[in-house]
This record gives C-alpha cells, structure tokens and sequence, in this order.
C-alpha cells in the first residue's frame, strides 16, 4: 500500500480549508472539481475525491457539509453544477440512477428508499425485478428463492420475506436496504449513514457486513459515518467534506478521534468567530 | 417498535406465560378471526354488501329477479370502470376530478368525428379514446413535472373540457351514432348489449388487477404512492408512472363515457350527470378500500364498491324508500369505508402507527 506521503498538505489557490486532492494508480473512482449550488445555497464549492480498489472510504463532515449531496451526485439521482468524474478511467457522467447502476454503482440512501407497502422481496429487486418472459408478468417465486438465497449469503436473517417491510424493525430495514445493493452485483458501494438510527448490536451487523465485503475485496465503498469510533473501526481511508471541500484526506491509521473531532470543533469555533464579527464590522 | 409486535409472529413467550399463548393458539378469538377478514383489503366490504343484497331479497321479493339483474347493471358497470381507472391515480396519492369531463367530451367527440369528419365508428372511437388519453398525460404532466396538485389540475381539466364538450356540441342533444336500433354489431359490442358494458367492466376490471398485481407497472404504482422519494432513489422513473395513471384513467373514462351514449341512444350534453357519476366512481373506489392516502388500493375492491354503491340504489329504488336516502348512505359507506382503511393499515402493520 504505497500512499503518498501524508503531511500538512498544502492548499489550493481560491478554495480556503482545502487539501489538495490525492490520487492512486487503483482508483477505481475519481471525482474532480465537483460543485454544486441549490439556489443561493451552495453545498460543493470544489471536492476532488477518490476511491481505490477494494477500499472503505469514509466520508465525513457536519451536518449540511454536502456529504448526502455528494452521493447522491456520484449514484445519478443529482446532476453537478460543474466538475468531472471518472469511473475507471473513464469518464462518468451518470444520466439516472439506473443508469449508474448499471455502471456498477449502487446506493444505500441515508431515508434507505424501503417502499413500506411492498414485501421484503420485491423491495430487494425493486428496479431489477425479474419476469416471466416473454410475459410481463412478475417472476414473484423465482424472486422469493433468490431473495432468501441472497439475504442467507450476506448473513442477514429475515424470518419472513413476503411480508411488507413496513412490519420490520430498524435494524432489519436497515439490513434489506444494504442487501439489496450488495445483491445488485454493484462494485462501487455508497453507503449514506448506513447506522442511523440503529442500536449497539444491529449496527455492530452492519459493520461486521462491510467487513466481510470488504475480505472478499470485490466491492469499494464510501461509506458516510457520523461515530468517529466506527470510522477509525471501518475505513481504511477518511476523507472530510468541510465548508463545500475536501478539508482533511489521510489512511484512518494516520488519524485519531481527536484530530477528527478538532477539525470540527475549530472549523465551528472559526465560524463562530466569523459571524461574531460580521455585525461588528457592519457597525463600523 | 418493541411493544408493536405482539402478534402471532412474535417470539416464544416465557415459561411463565405459557397458559394464555397455548389458549390463543388453539382457539382463534372472534377478534383475530375478524382482523384476518378485515385485513383483506376488500373483505369488509364484501362482507357488507352481502348483507345489503340479503337484507334486499328477503325484504322485496322483485330484488331477487334477472330483470332486476338487468336494472342493476347500468347502477353499476359504469361505475366499476370509471373506479378502476381512478384507483390507479389514488394508489398514487392523488385524485382526477376531470373523469366527468372526459365521459362527456369522449362520446361529443366521437359523434363529431364520425358525423362532421366522416370517421367510420371503430377509427372515431379509436382517435376519441386516443385524445382522451393525450388529456390524461396532460394531467399527469401537471401534477408531476409542473407540481401541480391533482385536486387543482384536474379541476380545471374538468371544467375545461365540459366547456370544450358543451362549445362543440352547441349543448344540443344528438343521437347516438351506431346506438340507433336495430342496434349493430358496434352497437351491442359498445355498451348496447344487455350484458355488454358487464363483460367489458369484469375484462377491464380483471386485466387491470393483474396488471396491479403482477406486473412492473403496477409494482411501480405502489412503490411510487408508498414513497414517492424512495421509489425514484431507487431508480422508478416516478413522472412516467403518474403520466401512465392518469393516462389510464382519462381513457377509461372515455370509453365509459361512450358505452354509456350507447347504450342511452343519445348524446346528452349536460355536465350535471358526469359530475355526481364521478364522484360516485371516486366514492366506489374508497368504499372498495382505496385509500388515497398513497400505496393501497385494490381494482377488485372498485368493483365491489360499484357493485355495493349500485345495490343500494337499486334496492332503495325497489323498496320505494324516499330517494334522498341514497345518498345518506352512499356518505355513510365512504366514511365508515375509510375509518376501516386506517384500522385495517394498521393491522397489517403490525399495529404500529409508523414504520
């Protein structure tokens, strides 16, 4: 694992707070210059991030730094005001999430996108249902057994899949939506905070999940975390969104809960600071 | 989300709560007998409308007859169609108040296209039924692309095209073309027929509910009104689903519009009869178990809800009770219809008021 060298990086000319981008000759994801306004509000000024082959990434920020944004931008659900990515050297632009996904892209929404009133099974296939052909009528059993096969594999038990996902705890949700996107021979994984919401031991579950994944060395993930524990415990890599960019990039073993902690809690204090003196000034 | 699951599926209880589970196991409680009927989304209602036909035969002895099966029929197959493309706009979470318009325009315009444009009968229909549902897609563009709500876009669909209907036809009844007698074969196929506008109810009702059920589109359909968001994260292409529902349902009310004009020899141009009709179809829809609360509803139930509003006309008509009382009922049947939706959502939710 040849890193480059970590040390204090040196910033980029126009976009205070960030790093510059690191690369890898394994990248299997690339994203350049990213930016991103809704209105007046900007949520990506300028993020340059990549994804090496069979890495956990963890993607980390505050609330409102542009994470979800960011995903969502790479699985196609949102489209970049401007900058490039690159999907195995090539260039990706994704027109629909159907589209990223048959790029090998898949997603694991931060609401998990669970349809409450469908079963476990057509939640598991929903986009990839599978019918008799040449009918258009739906394939129900053959989805249950591949279902059941599916959730046996990743080690998630579900009593029941033919039951809506409505009557399933958090956790077990929680479980059926990361299922459905490792069953959907995706190789890129975007995990947007698969543990919300989730007690000690499902979330133990999850993690135990990505870890396996992660043995079999198949899949890259990006994984959003808010417990800096589990990203130290999950990641090989993190990469923290502050202000609209890239602010820290480092391997987890060069980092610690309280370097993590101090880049919020200064960027907070800096930005208190700021809008102390705003009103100040203005008085002048 | 603990204390919600106490139904069977929950696990194993204690040793010392044995006596209590055994008893339960062994002799279903009236309470879980009826819960497991109710949480059939249609099973209330049929239950309700067995007991409206029973309580009809043994107090009227003209109910139980075939001549009155015949009176029943227009009470109802209209219905059910006009219901069955509705429920798939409710299942969405939204509603299409224009249905009225287009049972009126649908049948003006098929008389202009055959009488002033020389259309044979078949290709007017076909070019009717085809700009009826351009007026759907219109709607489901509206609500969706532009935001519309349905309630409104819809609205002014409903006076829009009546308008246009009332503009076109000057408002001046006209006969029916191909519903003169002798009737042909157009005419017995296109609502004429004793039982025509029944085949064509229990056709459509029957293809629609697979389509429902074991189909994309219909998977879709729910998975877009259960969660709207998380659908189209998953990749359902949410605006093509909504524009495909109210296609639908523009287009069957059309071609009720015109089994209707058919089967009464005349073409009426009066908004007042589509309106109450529509709203009655909506009223079907619920009273089937249709809610509009996004993600439930059953084709089927339409049926049963048409069949249930057109047995109570009928029966009150039969029994010579005052008339006024029809639509006491007809309020009656949605508002206990739709209290029994939520408790029924509920019980299949395992009791729990949120996911």
């Amino acid at each position: 694992m040849a890193e480059p060298p970590a040390g204090s990086p040196p910033l980029i000319d126009g976009e205070p707070g960030a790093i510059a981008p690191t690369e890898a000759s394994d990248d299997v994801l690339r994203v350049e210059h990213i930016a991103k306004k809704f209105g007046p509000v900007t949520a990506l000024r300028d993020v340059n991030l990549h994804l090496r082959k069979g890495e956990v990434l963890g993607l980390l920020g505050d609330n409102g730094a542009g994470k979800s944004t960011l995903i969502k931008i790479i699985c196609g659900f949102q489209k970049q005001d401007s900058g490039e990515m690159f999907l195995h050297g090539q260039p990706y632009a994704p027109k629909s999430v159907d589209d990223a996904r048959a790029h090998g892209i898949g997603t694991v929404y931060q609401d998990l996108a669970l349809i409450d009133e469908l079963s476990v099974y057509h939640n598991l296939f929903l986009r990839r249902e599978r019918v008799h052909r040449p009918l258009p009528l739906l394939a129900n059993g053959q989805m249950k057994r591949e279902a059941r096969a599916a959730l046996d594999e990743i080690g998630i038990n579900i009593p029941r899949i033919d039951v809506a996902v409505a009557r399933l705890s958090g956790g077990q949700r929680q479980a059926i939506a990361v299922a459905r996107t490792v069953n959907s021979d995706a190789d890129i994984i975007l995990l947007d905070e698969p543990l919300a919401a989730m007690g000690a031991k499902e979330g133990a579950q999850i993690l135990d999940l990505v870890a396996r994944l992660k043995e079999e060395g198949r899949v890259s993930m990006i994984m959003i975390l808010h417990n800096y524990v589990h990203v130290l415990q999950a990641c090989d890599r993190v990469s923290m969104i502050q202000d609209g960019v890239i602010a820290l990039d480092k391997p987890t073993a060069e980092t610690s809960v309280e370097e993590l902690t101090d880049i919020v809690v200064n960027e907070y204090r800096r930005a208190r600071e700021a809008a102390h003196a705003a009103p100040a000034s203005a008085a002048e | 989300m603990a204390s919600a699951t106490h139904g069977p599926a929950s696990t194993g209880p204690s040793a010392g709560s044995e006596g209590p589970a055994h008893e339960r196991r062994a002799l279903p409680t009236w309470r879980q007998v009826g819960e497991r009927l109710i949480s059939l989304r249609e099973g209330s209602i049929i239950v309700i409308t067995l007991i409206v036909v029973i309580y009809f035969s043994v107090n009227t002895s003209a109910f139980l007859t075939s001549a009155n099966f015949e009176t029943l029929l227009p009470y109802f197959a209209p219905f059910a169609i006009l219901a069955a493309g509705e429920v798939f706009v409710m299942i969405l979470g939204e509603i299409d108040l224009s249905i009225g318009a287009m049972y009126l325009f649908g049948p003006v315009l098929f008389y202009k296209l055959n009488t002033s444009f020389g259309l044979p009968l078949v290709p007017a229909v076909i070019v009717m039924l085809l700009a009826c549902t351009v007026v759907g897609a219109i709607n489901g563009f509206n609500v969706a692309v532009v935001g519309i709500s349905s309630l409104v876009a819809t609205l002014g669909m409903l006076f829009t095209f009546e308008g246009i209907a009332l503009i076109i036809s000057q408002g001046t009844p006209v006969a029916t073309p191909g519903g003169q007698p002798p009737l042909g074969t157009f005419g017995k196929v296109f609502g004429g027929g004793t039982y025509s506008e029944l085949i064509w109810a229990l056709g459509i009702i029957v293809v629609l509910q697979i389509v429902l059920s074991f189909t994309r589109w219909g998977l879709y359909t729910v998975a877009v009104g259960s969660n709207k968001l998380g659908a189209s994260e998953a990749g359902v292409r949410v605006n093509l689903i909504y524009i495909r529902n109210f296609m639908l349902c523009s287009m069957l009310a059309g071609l009720t519009g015109l089994f209707e004009a058919v089967r009464a020899a005349t073409i009426q141009p009066d908004p007042a009869g589509p309106n109450e009709l529509q709203l009655l179809a909506i009223a079907a829809a619920v009273i089937g178990g249709t809610a509009m609360s996004g993600g439930a509803g059953t084709v089927v139930g339409a049926l049963i809800g048409a069949l249930f509003l057109g047995v109570l006309k009928d029966g009150l008509v039969i029994q010579g009770v005052n008339a006024n009382y029809l639509l006491f009922y007809t309020g009656l049947a949605v508002i206990i219809a739709m209290t029994a939706n939520v408790y029924v959502g509920r019980v299949r939710r395992g009791h729990s008021a949120s996911g």
